[in-house]
């Protein structure tokens, strides 16, 4: 029987060349796709572990600040270091300098020699190259190769570090080394950076490794109770788990549109193994008269969807290698979610993740054979071995009514399911309401194209079209198969187009909203240099006005991205005229109470409303706040909160500016352009005009999502590959009725126009479907997963005029696509058929 | 004398082109040493912190729980001329490092070492012994009204309620002893000046404290035990200490049956000569006896190779002191100390019985048998 079956398969395959490669072409895309999205990933991930650990070694508990503006005292390592469960305290201070114009801020960390080389050995300079202790201790700064290959600076040469005002003239000692290419930062001694950058009497984080035999959870538990709230003691994988937490809803979203490219695989593998069993029907009741079990024929037609599968899966597997390794080397680890800057990370699969992209590659093509393979079991053998293939057999004709109920108890679902609220943080409900929403799409076909063509056949139409359309009527099944992968791929795409042009309409408004003034004025991460502030305080600076904006940091969960603190210039009693406020504005019980507002992503991730009071660690110390409204941001995915710059002082904190918000005079526009220039280009800041940044914004934007449009370009792929295939077979299935058509006058041409207009209203069926599908889709998309996942909150705007020049495309395709069934139709030996005909 | 420890442990301290490049960037002066200093307890048992380098040293054998187990260890103290002008709090003017280890017979030496700036996560005290680096730590405890007193050499039995604690832990062993007086101090050389060099400047302050007893906890293999024994106590602070021409040296400081105390050095040239010695031994009663330069002769009578290193040590030396005929036997031959961060320095050290004309039991140390010490 194991001959047997090999030798179906391989007939099968010589006979149906075409229809095979293209099932395994498509089960491979979708494989490849999954795989590459997980292996880029995985790589990006690992990277950036490896680039933590590189920089801060893995320490048993990390102590630092929960406030970015906050450290560590001196005290505290101290008292830390004589604990006899310590074994080593390594205290770093870490801040942001800027040292050549080609280059950003660059981390400069200052680190102690005698305590890092036991955890942070990688930190530190070549032991081989003779004892550089003096270097070191005399101030000497060791640069990431990234940072020499990217700027004029040369080991041995001198350096100058800024940050704001501060300046600090010294000499490159070496390199490191051991930093990968990605890593731009400095090092040097601790003792210099505090004397240059401070923070005076402490450090920026203190890395502790704790004896051999000691329980670290339970003293860092213990531990905790006595330091200060402005202190947090976290577990070194508490960074690994915010690293990959900071992707994860991204990531989980990518994987979710590559398993959807699989699933329109599934259809082509249905398609194709349909076909394979009708137009094998004689053979398998030959075979099933002398022997073959009813069973065996279901397995053998399981068995060929494995034979499809599986070489596709391995094929897939390797595409996926090869496409991770080629995005990888040209883009980059950063999949467009922004999460992963710079550096080409190395591709290593593991055997989990290989074996299981090739288990889901063989059991989507398997499960696409079931209902063939169903179908292969039940037919009537007497009856094949008469007439050939029966699509209904046993009279399991199409209920309508039942078919309606299935679709209201689907659509019920769909609409629960779109309700419910996030699983484990992700929108998982709002997945599953996706794939119920493209059953009812495939399931609507049949009932759809029943009442539509039914009703367009009884129409006086010239012959070629009403045989098209009788012939779609009357063969509902057919037209679901060819149907399904259109519906299926065209509403993956429709919905992802109405998600982005949604959402980037709503980005274009908000930037609006959070771009009020003419001219920016930004430096990452570093502190503006006062003598830039205090020109702009002259009299015969050219602006109206001027507001600066604090960034820092806030650790409220260890385990969770950190949340920006935003320290701003803003009116207390009016913050919508800087915020795009979503609700209403609450008003504080008490005047002297502190104000911020939330971004929707912290009142959905930590739960805190508006009108409440709110706990923060800020500034080294427990501080009751007032939450006073919700504000829209779609630039911190985890969260962020305004403090109005008045209410931050007068907490005890420093404003140092930023960015900064200008208005030149009336009139002046160029001119003050001119002037802030000439005032910051030695500082290396940068000025942009508010057209600038919305343009470099959207492209951030567009860039992201660029990803997407290959997997939707695959989708397409995959559903017009259905279409072709499923037509073909319907063209062979039905070559006595063309032959009879051949007999009584219709020439190649009316042929042709028949077979391709059959394509054509399967193809609008397919898109009509779709397009609902679609629309419906893109609702969840833009109102369920983008907000569970991202805490992004938009209107929904469907691009009615971009979906239908898709649907015509699509549909230029799709008869195009016919035409390669047509021609099969002309080229059948009508008269042999005949001929032969029993 | 304990220089050698001091270079062993820090070598990347110390290279010579590193102390030139400083000197010339900061022409730093360090105090010399002169003859005539008089040392005053408590005190002198704190750093001096203007000086190079210091250290604080103690080695012992034990009784219990088993005889001929040693210990050592060394907290060091270095200047390195660096940072010095500095204003933050975190400026390296002063760098702590210790070094420990535990011989224990049938089993391979055990040791462990850390450092640290001196003001973070260590700690130094310049007005009595306390210095510590995280929680390593030695340090003097007095029960009485510490009264500066004069550091002498008279024979009394030492009456003070004063005595020394003496904690480390790592990963192979941890100990934490009280180490109790039994004698008064031994000033080393002139009233503590201590010459290591035909110039005048190449010497030390050298205070050492032998027969102290030891009582406290040994961890071993995570195993607490009590302890019972015999401690050397060293204090040495000095800025220049090693004539050009030597490579390494030999020493010993051996607490004698009879509660009588020797030590003996010698440093080597290249060739294994003398460059110079000195030795001085306390007897029973008190009485100390120093011997010039000429009555000390150090000859090797059977050697150790260092299956690790290649190196070969004298490891049983005869020492001769006038006409007192004295040899070391090692507990273990193997007593040889790799210290790895960051440069591998190796060199031996260990525990000794002394037999001869004196009996005793004791810490040997041989250094320059692999490369010059680079001091």
């Amino acid at each position: 029987m194991n001959t047997l079956a090999w030798w179906l398969i391989s007939a099968q395959f010589h006979s149906r060349r075409t229809a095979t490669w293209l099932s395994m072409l498509a089960i491979a895309l979708g494989v490849a796709l999954g795989y590459a999205i997980h292996l880029i990933n995985q790589a990006a991930l690992a990277d950036f572990a490896r680039a933590m650990h590189r920089v801060q070694g893995e320490p048993d508990a990390v102590l630092a600040a929960r406030d970015s503006a906050g450290s560590v005292p001196l005290a505290i390592v101290n008292q830390l270091a004589a604990d006899p469960t310590v074994a080593l305290v390594a205290p770093v201070i870490e801040t942001r300098v800027r040292v050549a114009e080609s280059l950003p801020a660059v981390r400069l960390i200052g680190v102690d020699l005698f305590s890092a080389g036991g955890l942070m050995p990688k930190l530190l300079p070549r032991p081989a190259e003779g004892a550089t202790i003096a270097d070191w201790l005399t101030g000497g700064v060791y640069v990431s190769p990234t940072v020499l290959a990217r700027s004029d600076l040369r080991v041995g040469a001198p350096i100058t570090l800024r940050r704001g005002d501060r300046l600090w003239t010294t000499r490159i000692a070496g390199d490191l080394p051991a930093m990968a290419n990605e890593d731009l930062l400095l090092v040097a001694d601790i003792a210099w950076v505090q004397e240059h950058f401070g923070p005076s009497d402490a450090v920026s984080e203190a890395r502790i490794l704790l004896e051999p035999d000691s329980a670290p959870a339970e003293w860092r538990r213990h531990t905790a109770q006595r330091l200060p709230a402005g202190l947090l003691l976290r577990e070194a994988d508490d960074d690994s788990a915010r690293v990959s937490n900071l992707s994860r809803a991204y990531r989980v979203n990518l994987n979710v549109l590559a398993l959807v490219a699989l699933l329109t695989s599934a259809f082509l593998v249905f398609a194709t193994q349909l076909t394979a069993v009708a137009q094998r029907s004689t053979h398998f009741a030959v075979l099933g008269v002398i022997g073959l079990s009813p069973r065996r024929r279901l397995l053998q037609i399981l068995l060929e969807g494995l034979a499809i599968g599986f070489p596709g899966a391995l094929l897939g597997l390797l595409m996926g290698y090869a496409l991770a390794v080629a995005f990888t080397q040209l883009l980059g680890g950063d999949l467009g979610g922004g999460f992963f800057s710079g550096g080409v990370p190395l591709i290593r699969p593991t055997l989990t993740a290989t074996l299981a992209f090739c288990f889901l590659g063989a059991l989507t093509s398997v499960a696409g054979a079931i209902y063939p393979a169903y179908l292969n079991r039940r037919q009537p053998l007497a009856q094949a071995l008469k007439i050939g293939f029966s699509p209904t057999p046993t009279g399991e004709a199409a209920h309508d009514h039942r078919r309606l109920k299935r679709l209201a108890a689907l659509s019920l679902s769909a609409v629960a399911l779109s309700h419910a609220p996030p699983l484990f943080e992700l929108p998982l409900a709002g997945y599953a309401a996706i794939a119920v929403l493209l059953l009812i799409g495939i399931d609507a076909a049949p009932l759809l194209t029943h009442r539509l063509f039914s009703a367009g056949a009884s129409l006086p139409l010239p012959a070629t079209q009403r045989i098209a359309l009788q012939n779609v009527a009357q063969a509902p099944l057919m037209a679901q198969v060819a149907a399904s992968g259109l519906i299926v791929s065209f509403a993956l795409t429709a919905s992802m187009v109405i998600m982005v042009s949604s959402f980037r309409v709503a980005v274009d408004h908000w930037l609006d909203e959070v771009l009020p003034a003419p001219i920016y004025l930004r430096s990452k991460g570093t502190p503006l240099p006062p003598e830039v502030l205090s020109a702009l305080r002259q009299a015969d600076a050219p602006f109206v006005k001027v507001e600066g904006t604090a960034h820092g940091t806030l650790t409220l969960d260890p385990r969770r991205p950190d949340v920006g603190l935003i320290v701003r210039e803003i009116d207390r009693q009016h913050p919508a005229q800087r915020l795009p406020l979503t609700g209403r504005l609450a008003t504080p019980p008490d005047d002297r109470l502190p104000v911020v507002w939330i971004s929707e992503a912290l009142q959905e991730i930590y739960g805190i409303h508006p009108g409440q009071l709110l706990r923060l660690p800020l500034l080294g110390r427990d501080v009751e706040l007032f939450v006073g409204g919700v504000w829209r941001d779609y630039s911190r995915q985890f969260g962020a909160l305004v403090i109005s710059r008045d209410d931050y002082q007068r907490l005890g904190g420093e404003f140092q500016a930023n960015d900064l918000a200008l208005w030149p005079r009336a009139g002046q526009e160029a001119s003050a352009m001119t002037w802030l220039t000439a005032h910051t280009d030695r500082h290396g800041l940068r000025v942009s005009t508010v057209g600038e940044i919305r343009d470099l914004s959207l492209a951030i934007f567009d860039k992201s999502f660029a990803v997407t449009y290959a997997l939707e370009a695959a989708a397409m792929l995959i559903g017009l590959f259905g279409l072709a295939v499923t037509l073909a077979t319907s063209v062979w299935l039905r070559s006595r009725e063309w032959a009879t058509l051949g007999a009584l006058g219709f020439d190649r041409r009316m042929l042709s126009r028949a077979v391709m207009l059959e394509g054509a209203l399967i193809a609008v069926i397919g898109l009509l479907i779709g397009l609902a599908c679609g629309v419906a889709i893109g609702a969840v998309l833009t109102h369920v997963v983008n907000p569970q996942a991202f805490h992004w909150r938009m209107p929904l705007i469907v691009p009615w005029s971009r979906l239908l020049v898709g649907a015509v495309l699509t549909l230029a395709a799709a008869l195009l696509a016919s035409r390669h069934a047509a021609r099969q139709a002309t080229r059948l030996p009508l008269a042999q058929i005949l001929a032969s005909g029993q | 004398m304990r220089r050698r420890r001091f270079l062993t442990a820090a070598p990347l301290l110390l290279p010579a082109w590193l102390a030139r490049r400083a000197v010339a960037d900061t022409p730093l002066a360090y105090p010399p040493v002169t003859p005539g200093y008089r040392i005053v307890l408590p005190g002198d048992h704190g750093a001096h912190p203007a000086f190079r380098i210091e250290w604080w040293y103690v080695t012992g054998a034990l009784n219990a729980p088993r005889a001929d187990v040693g210990f050592q260890l060394t907290f060091f103290r270095y200047r390195p001329g660096y940072a010095e002008q500095l204003r933050t709090p975190l400026a390296a003017r002063q760098i702590l490092f210790a070094h420990a280890a535990l011989t224990w017979p049938g089993d391979r030496l055990q040791h462990s070492e850390r450092s640290a700036r001196a003001n973070l996560g260590a700690h130094v005290s310049t007005s009595d012994c306390d210095v510590s680096i995280g929680s390593w730590r030695l340090w003097r405890e007095s029960r009485e009204s510490s009264e500066p007193h004069q550091a002498h050499h008279s024979p009394q039995r030492h009456g003070n309620s004063e005595y020394f604690r003496l904690r480390m832990q790592s990963q192979p062993f941890a100990f934490d002893f009280i180490l109790k007086p039994t004698q008064a101090p031994m000033l080393q050389g002139e009233q503590g000046y201590s010459r290591k060099g035909a110039a005048p400047h190449q010497a030390s302050y050298y205070l050492s404290w032998p027969q102290l007893q030891v009582t406290g906890t040994l961890i071993r293999h995570r195993q607490a035990q009590t302890v019972e024994g015999r401690a050397w106590f060293d204090h040495e602070w000095s800025t220049a200490m090693l004539a050009d021409n030597a490579v390494g040296w030999d020493w010993l400081g051996i607490n004698l049956d009879d509660g009588g105390a020797l030590m003996a050095f010698r440093l080597r040239d290249s060739q294994g000569e003398t460059v110079f010695a000195d030795a001085a031994w306390r007897d029973a009663s008190g009485r100390q006896q120093p011997f010039p330069a000429h009555q000390i002769r150090f000859t090797p009578l059977g050697h150790w190779r260092s299956p690790r290193s290649g190196a070969v040590y004298p490891v049983q030396l005869e020492i001769r002191l006038g006409d007192l005929i004295l040899r070391t036997q090692p507990v273990l031959d193997d007593q040889e100390l790799n210290t790895r961060r960051p440069t591998p320095v190796v060199y031996w050290e260990g525990l000794v019985h002394l037999v001869g004309s004196l009996r005793g039991r004791g810490y040997l140390e041989l250094t320059g048998y692999t490369q010059r010490v680079p001091l």
